[in-house]
């Protein structure tokens, strides 16, 4: 494995040596630190620092007018963040600039996705009404996935019967008002 | 002499049996988190601060305290056995450890890791208990200016810290502090940051921000990662019951480990890593005869476990004398810690020593207690937590994930709250990707609001006359020292360079 890796990082290294433009795109995660490629990724993370503090600034400066003894109100700290966000972001990207951030593993989209997947479903069941349970078992199956668990039926199993020992520890132990769907009211007519 | 006589009546409070359960509890879990890699006792307070709002103040800030002991034992575990450590502040054992595994000496390694790990946390929960008390003499004649002084420099610390980079660590903490904006002013009632959403406008619960930065963001870090989670154990070989000499062997490290556990453990440079790394060289340097020899010839050297474990151990004590006397979280784990006490509207510092005595001395005592169990489980039960090692890796985070779903659904009431959770967890992702440090960002979100108050209460006390943060000389020297945490070691290593060059001319 780190053979593979180092063998795809001399790769783009090359390849990016031979084109004109200096850049590190985004799928060339392993050329890192000191490479002197412009880091793409890292030019972004900036920008979104530059876009956080406008927000904060934006919103700061709709608050209505106090007069007080302080004579600053509640828009004096979100300021101060505001301004050290830009001074931070403009480091950013100069850093960015100059390759100057770490070497970053390949990413394994397909794991993330999984554990994005897992706990969007799992939000959706919720508001949809079908209670922890069932989107508990969900999130549990999606998420053994992420890490490569392909037992499909298994993740399924252990998730159904992980997530209700929860419920029932919870609901009835600790009294945690957990979501309720057709197969908890069920429960909880049984059990009362 | 009063110190005395409150500490019993703490060991009145953390004997009543309840109290004995959750300690019983959190030191089992913090031992099985440790084992288990990738998964440290902050990861685990996070988890569990949603769901230990019925088990009351006390019990919870006991089983806490549990956890991130236990956290240091069973780190220790899987450093030795897998050469994987399961959190920062074992990363130093895994290297004397893990060898004397391989050559069958593991049980003997995870003994001397254990007694050291209860040598170092009673004697430091010891220093704790008497130094404490003077700590908050001192904090009592504190002003705003002062507090607002002390958290700046917990700001700057924990940024300069934490990781490689000052700029993003920095950046952490900005984010955090912008986190911390969210919600009503305490001051005015005026809604920041709030984008008229109803669930956002009273303050995100610093539970939803915590276990999205550290459980949710750091499952989609392990998920995103190309490795295989299914690695192998070394068996445990070999009694794990010292024998006269070993024990011979160990006791100068534990003791040299414990002082620069507990020297190190309430400076805020980021928790145990500091300590086990000057223990581990400190043991290294000075070993003689055998284990001199074991050093050198890579066999793998007890000395080198007992060290770092005493002082990894004794840092865990050391940090919660700024957290339970100052309010300043030294740690991630502390931060979390801090974050426990503010959902029982509870606010660490000299005032909590007057107020919340039972508490806190209840806390103190409970440590000793848990130190005791630790080595109980650690010791003749070895093999229980050696087992957990064998849980597939999927399954684990799997539960884990759930687990974090559970708790905040529970504690909330609302799925809203779901979506904010997998908003932070996006968000730790992006930043343990990045490589910037989340303990900044934590501490941001917490002590932001704080720092915020002092700084206007000062304003309005002032008539909005700023010089009255440099008036005091105590807080001047507390941003000094501020500055010179952060630049510090950019200069040493300058005129350390500096020097070298001039010896090279000469």
């Amino acid at each position: 494995m780190p053979a593979d890796r180092q063998e795809t990082a001399g790769e783009t290294r090359l390849s990016a040596d031979q084109s004109a433009p200096e850049v590190r795109l985004h799928g060339e995660d392993e050329v890192g630190q000191g490479s002197g490629l412009r880091d793409l990724a890292g030019l972004g993370i900036a920008a979104g620092l530059f876009a956080l503090a406008l927000v904060i600034y934006g919103d700061a400066s709709s608050y209505p007018v106090r007069r007080s003894y302080a004579q600053f109100g509640p828009e004096i700290f979100p300021y101060i963040i505001a301004f050290g966000i830009v001074v931070l972001a403009g480091f950013t990207a100069v850093i960015a600039w100059r390759g100057g951030f770490e070497a970053r593993a390949r990413l394994n989209y397909s794991g993330l996705f999984w554990i994005v997947a897992a706990i969007v479903t799992e939000i959706i069941m919720l508001f949809a009404g079908t209670g922890f349970i069932a989107a508990s078992t969900v999130l549990f199956a999606f998420s053994a996935r992420a890490f490569g668990q392909t037992t499909h039926l298994l993740n399924f199993a252990i998730g159904a019967v992980m997530s209700t020992l929860l419920f029932l520890l919870f609901r009835y132990g600790l009294g945690l008002a957990l979501p309720n769907g057709p197969l908890e009211r069920s429960i909880d007519l049984l059990l009362r | 002499m009063d110190t005395f006589v409150l500490l019993l009546d703490g060991l009145a409070t953390a004997a009543q049996p309840m109290n004995l359960m959750f300690a019983l509890l959190g030191v089992m879990l913090g031992t099985a988190v440790g084992v288990m890699p990738g998964i440290g006792p902050a990861l685990t307070v996070a988890l569990l601060l949603p769901v230990s709002l019925s088990f009351g103040a006390t019990g919870s800030m006991i089983m806490f305290a549990g956890i991130y002991y236990g956290g240091m034992y069973g780190g220790a575990i899987s450093s030795i056995l897998l050469n994987t450590p399961g959190e920062t502040a074992s990363i130093m054992t895994a290297v004397e450890g893990n060898r004397m595994a391989k050559r069958g000496a593991g049980g003997k390694a995870l003994g001397a890791a254990a007694i050291g790990s209860f040598f170092g946390g009673t004697f430091a929960t010891m220093g704790l208990a008497l130094i404490a008390p003077l700590m908050v003499a001192v904090a009592l004649s504190f002003g705003t200016a002062e507090y607002f002084a002390l958290m700046v420099l917990s700001f700057m610390t924990v940024s300069a810290a934490f990781g490689g980079s000052v700029t993003r660590g920095l950046t952490a903490l900005f984010i955090g502090l912008t986190i911390g904006l969210v919600g009503t002013d305490k001051l005015t009632g005026q809604v920041r940051l709030a984008f008229g959403v109803p669930e956002m406008s009273d303050n995100i619960s610093i539970a939803i921000v915590a276990v999205g930065l550290f459980a949710i963001g750091e499952t989609m870090f392990l998920a995103s990662q190309h490795i295989n989670h299914k690695t192998k154990a070394e068996a445990v070989k070999g009694s794990v019951w010292l024998n006269w000499t070993d024990l011979k062997r160990c006791i100068r490290p534990y003791i040299r480990g414990t002082g620069l556990g507990f020297l190190f453990g309430p400076l805020p440079t980021g928790g145990a890593e500091i300590p086990t790394f000057l223990s581990y060289t400190t043991e290294k340097r000075l070993a003689t005869g055998e284990g001199r020899r074991d050093f050198d010839e890579g066999r793998g050297a007890i000395e080198g476990v007992a060290g770092p474990e005493a002082a990894n151990n004794a840092s865990a004590a050391g940090t919660l004398i700024p957290l339970l006397t100052l309010g300043l979280p030294t740690s991630a784990t502390a931060a979390m810690m801090l974050a426990g006490f503010q959902q029982y509207g509870l606010q660490p510092g000299p005032l909590l020593f007057t107020n919340n005595a039972e508490l806190v001395w209840g806390l103190v005592a409970s440590l000793f207690i848990a130190n005791l169990m630790l080595v109980v489980l650690n010791v003749p039960f070895i093999g229980i937590w050696v087992k957990l090692l064998t849980i597939p890796r999927p399954w684990l985070y799997a539960g884990i994930l759930t687990f974090a779903t559970l708790g905040i659904v529970g504690a909330q009431g609302s799925a809203f709250a779901l979506i904010l959770l997998l908003g932070f967890g996006l968000i730790g992702f992006l930043m343990r990707r990045f490589g910037y440090p989340l303990a900044p960002a934590l501490v941001g979100a917490i002590l932001g609001p704080l720092a915020e108050e002092q700084l206007r209460r000062g304003l309005m006390i002032n008539r909005g006359d700023w010089s009255f943060l440099v008036t005091s000389k105590i807080a001047l020297a507390i941003y000094a020292i501020a500055i010179l945490a952060v630049f510090g070691p950019r200069i040493w290593a300058f005129l350390r360079h500096r020097g070298v060059a001039r010896t090279n001319r000469a």
